[in-house]
């Protein structure tokens, strides 16, 4: 999973925007506004990437963290005079480990910053997995970082694990602030682990997950009170400070200041929802100047409904159509509690957004480029189809044609672009064989091999068609997928 | 799972190696000593250079925990006891000296003048350190004894802080 472009935030379900593309036509009657003479030209002009829009590589960003990793070994190994006897083992491992922690938290919290320039290298979703596999180690860490420390000081002391323990807790400065901290911690990787994820609403976990913040706080102090790195050391404790003061200014910056600024600015309310489909709605999102968000077709945006129910919680959902100057377009199946909410938007309601986020956007070559959407996937897809440049084809698989969201837009687009779209409905059964199959992608789309590749659906479907992709001789690095997994 | 399992051999076998380069690092946990020659018996002057907490000498001495004598006692012996300064001992965790307190040529107490006290765990090393060696020193009357397990460094600072009181002694 090195170069493998893809993105996607907790539960995106669909997105869309401002022209709705290709037929204007499919303006739903319930948008009040805007008036039809400002209604913006079906938009197929190639959309490149922006070129003045920093990018982080992968490959930049696990530099950086490997670096700073090395110098927190090296901050520990400046710090020790040297290691002796089973005390200083154990004491000495506990030591690197809680610094590791308190670095792995700051890398962590840095990932989920919605820092853009790492929003649109590496995109989301990605960032949300290489948060959940640093959260895990980092919590790890954290466990095995107290276990040492306690049996090193109790070896070091003559003293037993328990009473070590209780003078650890009450003598030394901020542990037991930071003993809370570690439960907390601890409390949030489970729920956030897989099995028990699925038994919680995605807003209980989303909630719960604020903890962390608090955690980070309470653990701060004793790291410098107590850390042998730091006590005698004025510039290790500087740096150390001002690497979590960045961390917390670029989260106040980029998760709360700029959305601030936008809502100001760009003023997101409701014009209208329209059902495309059975559960699958469109939300037609109104607002000032929405070009400058630099938003790119296939990106998606958290959106915050300003409702007495919705206010709570932010969702990301994809635009489904290009973004224009003053309208976009979200589609939303209905997932759950939230999204049958969002049905019931009255035109007018403001909407709190954060965003665009994401790296599912047109990349630089003139390749052909087959986009593969599964159900509700289809949206960033329905984005990208109208905007990007070269020869398009796109394979949307859907299990009936009543699930088929978008029908008219698409025909529409592949006629005014002379794209190629084939619907994928139904059983394997009704369609003659599996529809990802590397032989049948071949088929539908001559030279399959030579083109870039764009995926969107159900973790099942993204896999799948992936696999099948690598295996068609499509290179890793030219497909770019989006799953809809938290 | 592949993953799970090279996660946690990695940070292990990380984690060995990096202490073992450590382990093997100082051959004498000493360095020679800093500062200049102790003085005479009664004051407890330390040099600043060797301390990166201040040096604590007669009756200001925090109160630390512990079985034994820490400051000078020079101010309260009784007629026939002299008091000898050590010289101060740098060790990686910090400065260790110590007060000799003799009648006719016999040890009969030792006071430490300064010890590391930069964390809490020094302080506790330091409070099942000192009282051993001090013990020891009092039985053997002279710097041949063994280090305190769990206190390598700080056992190594009392041992030449006291020769230099033995020295300066005789």
């Amino acid at each position: 999973m090195t170069s493998v472009a893809r993105r996607s935030g907790p539960a995106r379900h669909a997105g869309a925007q401002a022209s709705p593309g290709a037929s204007p036509g499919t303006r739903p009657a319930a948008v009040p506004r805007p008036d039809p003479s400002r209604r913006p030209q079906p938009r197929t002009a190639p959309v490149r990437r922006g070129p003045g829009l920093a990018r982080v590589s992968e490959r930049g960003l696990l530099t950086v963290i490997i670096a700073g990793a090395i110098a927190v070994l090296g901050l520990w190994w400046h710090s020790t005079p040297g290691v002796h006897g089973l005390g200083g083992w154990l004491t000495g491992a506990g030591q690197v480990l809680g610094l590791f922690c308190g670095y792995g938290v700051v890398i962590l919290v840095a990932l989920m910053a919605r820092l853009p320039p790492l929003e649109r290298g590496l995109g989301t979703d990605r960032l949300a997995r290489w948060h959940a596999m640093g959260g895990r180690y980092v919590v790890s860490l954290v466990v095995a970082h107290a276990l040492l420390i306690v049996w090193g000081y109790a070896v070091t002391a003559h003293a037993n694990v328990l009473s070590e323990s209780a003078t650890l807790l009450t003598q030394y400065p901020d542990v037991l602030m930071a003993t809370v901290a570690g439960f907390l911690l601890l409390g949030i990787g489970i729920v956030s682990m897989r099995a028990a994820r699925r038994r919680l609403r995605y807003e209980t976990w989303y909630f719960l997950h604020f903890y962390t913040y608090l955690a980070i706080a309470l653990a701060f102090s004793h790291q410098l009170a107590d850390g042998a790195a730091f006590v005698t050391d004025l510039a290790a404790r500087f740096w150390w400070s001002a690497m979590y003061l960045t961390v917390l200014v670029l989260v106040l910056w980029y998760r709360v200041a700029m959305p601030l600024r936008a809502f100001r600015r760009h003023r997101f309310e409701v014009l209208g929802v329209k059902e495309e489909a059975p559960g699958v709605i469109s939300v037609y999102i109104g607002g000032k100047r929405l070009d400058e968000l630099d938003a790119e077709p296939g990106q998606f945006f958290r959106w915050r409904f300003l409702t007495r129910s919705l206010w709570w919680s932010s969702h990301p959902f994809s635009l489904s159509a290009a973004p224009g100057a003053d309208m976009m377009r979200i589609t939303v199946k209905n997932l759950g509690d939230h999204s049958q909410a969002l049905a019931r938007l009255q035109p007018g309601t403001r909407i709190f957004a954060e965003g665009p986020y994401g790296a599912l956007t047109a990349g630089d070559s003139d390749r052909g480029v087959v986009l593969l959407a599964g159900g509700v996937g289809i949206t960033p897809l329905r984005a990208i189809f109208a905007t990007l440049p070269g020869h398009v084809t796109l394979i949307y698989r859907a299990s009936s044609e009543r699930d088929i969201v978008f029908r008219d837009e698409l025909d529409a687009i592949a006629a005014a672009r002379g794209a190629t779209v084939h619907y994928l409905v139904g059983s394997r059964a009704e369609i003659g064989g599996d529809p990802l199959s590397p032989r049948m992608l071949r088929s539908l789309v001559p030279g399959l091999d030579e083109q870039d590749a764009y995926v969107c659906g159900p973790p099942g479907m993204t896999s799948a068609a992936v696999a099948a992709l690598r295996a068609a001789g499509v290179p890793r690095r030219r497909i770019h997928f989006e799953s809809f997994e938290f | 799972m592949r993953r799970v399992i090279l996660a946690v051999t990695g940070t292990i076998a990380g984690l060995v190696a990096l202490l073992s380069f450590k382990s093997h690092v100082p051959s004498s946990p000493v360095a020679a000593t800093a500062g200049g020659p102790g003085s005479g018996s009664s004051s407890a002057s330390s040099p600043s250079s060797a301390s990166t907490s201040p040096p604590r000498g007669g009756g200001q001495t925090e109160a630390v925990p512990g079985a034994f004598p820490q400051g000078s006692l020079a101010g309260t012996l009784p007629a026939g006891e002299t008091a000898v300064n050590g010289k101060v001992a740098s060790t990686s965790y910090g400065p260790v000296q110590i007060q000799l307190i003799e009648r006719s040529g016999k040890i009969v107490k030792v006071a430490v003048l300064v010890q590391p006290l930069n964390t809490l765990n020094d302080i506790q090393i330091g409070k099942f350190a000192f009282p051993k060696l001090i013990s020891e020193t009092l039985t053997a009357q002279d710097a041949k004894i063994d280090a305190v397990s769990g206190a390598t460094y700080t056992s190594a600072g009392y041992v030449q802080s006291l020769q230099s009181a033995l020295d300066k002694q005789h």
